[in-house]
């Protein structure tokens, strides 16, 4: 079921949220001791929230789509009263004294929190394998990492304990569980969704967005958390559109990109027919594909490593005198940015000014970019590289590999699945977009979702 | 390539020898990927990166 399946049956009184919400919950005391999906589970506040939801629908008071729907949001966004850890040791007992705009903005949209989804320590790492916290497990395949670093929320999505949990993403972070996991992931242009009240990883790389079970729910959701908001100095003042497709969107005469540089070299031959076959889909359903050349995203790649490393270890610099409180491979990234010097830093914010100018010439030609989400479906747990026919290569440069530039560049992006490889695991499309045009992506998601649906 | 040990010490990060030798194979590696790039910004090029001064706060 859906988010917008449900809310049809909340206003036909056919299910109550109170009776999601104890579904919700019970799925979570199922699958939670298994896939550790979950960090914290939050069922007197849930229960509460659903009972004051099913109230106000009662009374004809409806706040929309998300009114009366259990979601999660993963453990980054801060909580009012309820601990926010951040996957790190450091903030064990850390309480905020307020909430994430997100999070104020779900509870206005009438959601129901139903818990905190687990997450790679910091947010910074993609198998989510957190040394202080435990393995997150893949629902597909619990022997498999979920992906990170939102790799409790794709689980908590993909094993349907949540309809949709809120996830962040720096380098790919939404966008790898959900390749990984086999759910909707969207990454809103920078400045789309408020970061106040975000732990940070990255001041200039981090996006808020939903992992969600359908396009349409996840456009649902951008709906609520989506707007300007003056706490936040990056959020934008280009105005909210209407996000949500139309139940027979069509995607005829638009333009797609198919690069024919970097995005398909590399790849498991799986993932790459699954793409291809989505964007043979897409044509067949009247839109024009368009074979692309892109700027140089390897290069894009390396200021996005630059930035990261500086601005994650500037971030984190006060803790690091107690090595004792990271894992080893948080600890080496934060190692090696403090081994760069300012000048990279600065250089690499310069080359990214270059290469958002180079890219933006991209879109006179097209109007959204079909690429894989990942080159390889999701790794074995403790797997420290993968083989993508001759080339060997590091897990964590290969998951990133197709998914940190955009954040580089903070243009909208989002992944749905598109098949599964010869071992049954779950393959994602990454569609990407012009900056704040996410509804395009959005329709083009659903056009897609709904042929192969 | 740099001597990143040597670097580490100067900056007196107190980074231990084991874990310096796990990281020098990635930041080698970036170094590769990276320093050519910067040899291609025109001089008229900021960063990404803003400051805006706020009449009212006086900042």
């Amino acid at each position: 079921m859906t988010i917008l399946e449900a809310a049809q049956a909340l206003r036909s009184r056919a299910v109550s949220s109170t009776e999601l919400t104890e579904a919700a919950l019970k799925r979570i005391g199922e699958r939670n001791p298994e896939l550790n999906a979950m960090i914290a589970t939050l069922e007197e506040s849930a229960r509460t929230q659903a009972k004051a939801a099913d109230e106000e629908l009662a009374q004809g008071a409806d706040r929309g789509p998300l009114h009366g729907i259990p979601v999660a949001v993963k453990d980054v966004f801060e909580t009012r009263g309820v601990r926010t850890t951040c996957g790190s040791v450091i903030f064990l007992h850390h309480i905020p004294d307020r909430d994430a705009a997100v999070v104020e903005r779900l509870a206005a949209a009438g959601a129901v929190l139903v818990g905190k989804a687990g997450m790679h320590e910091l947010a910074y790492g993609i198998t989510s394998n957190n040394p202080h916290f435990g393995t997150i497990r893949n629902p597909r395949d619990p022997q498999r990492i979920p992906g990170g670093s939102s790799g409790g929320s794709g689980a908590a999505v993909a094993s349907e304990m949540v309809f949709m949990a809120m996830g962040s993403d720096t380098g790919g972070s939404i966008r790898i569980p959900a390749s990984f996991c086999g759910t909707v992931g969207l990454k809103p242009t920078s400045g789309r969704v408020s970061r106040y009240g975000v732990m940070p990883l990255d001041f200039s790389l981090d996006h808020m967005g939903p992992l969600t079970r359908s396009v349409r729910d996840a456009a649902v959701t951008l709906q609520a958390i989506a707007g300007f908001d003056s706490r936040d100095d990056t959020s934008s003042q280009e105005p909210v559109g209407n996000y949500l497709p139309d139940a027979k969107c069509s995607i005829r005469e638009l333009r797609i990109g198919l690069p024919q540089n970097f995005y398909f070299e590399r790849l498991d031959p799986d993932v790459d027919m699954a793409v291809r076959r989505m964007a043979a889909i897409a044509e067949s359903l009247g839109a024009c594909i368009l074979p692309v050349r892109v700027p140089d995203i390897e290069a894009l790649n390396a200021v996005g490593r630059v930035i990261l490393l500086a601005e994650a270890s500037a971030l984190m610099e006060k803790y690091i005198g107690n090595r004792d409180q990271f894992g080893s491979d948080v600890l080496a990234l934060l190692d090696q940015g403090r081994l760069l010097p300012a000048t990279d830093y600065v250089n690499a914010q310069r080359l990214r000014r270059m290469m958002q100018r180079d890219f933006a010439r991209l879109w006179s030609q097209v109007d959204c970019l079909f690429t894989p989400t990942t080159p390889m479906g999701a790794p074995q747990i403790g797997e420290k590289t993968v083989h993508l026919g001759d080339f060997v290569e590091d897990v964590r440069l290969a998951a990133t590999r197709l998914v940190r530039g955009i954040n580089v560049l903070g243009l909208p992006a989002i992944s749905i699945p598109c098949g599964r490889d010869r071992r049954g695991l779950p393959v994602g499309l990454q569609i990407v977009g012009r900056p704040f045009d996410e509804a395009l992506i959005l329709r083009v998601a659903a056009a897609l979702e709904d042929a192969v649906s | 390539m740099k001597n990143w040990e040597k670097i580490a010490e100067a900056y007196d990060l107190r980074i231990p020898d084991s874990d310096l030798e796990r990281i020098a194979p990635s930041l080698d590696a970036l170094e590769l990927a990276f320093r050519p790039l910067t040899k291609r910004i025109p001089d008229d090029v900021e960063p990404a990166t803003t400051f805006r001064i706020l009449r009212e706060s006086g900042e």
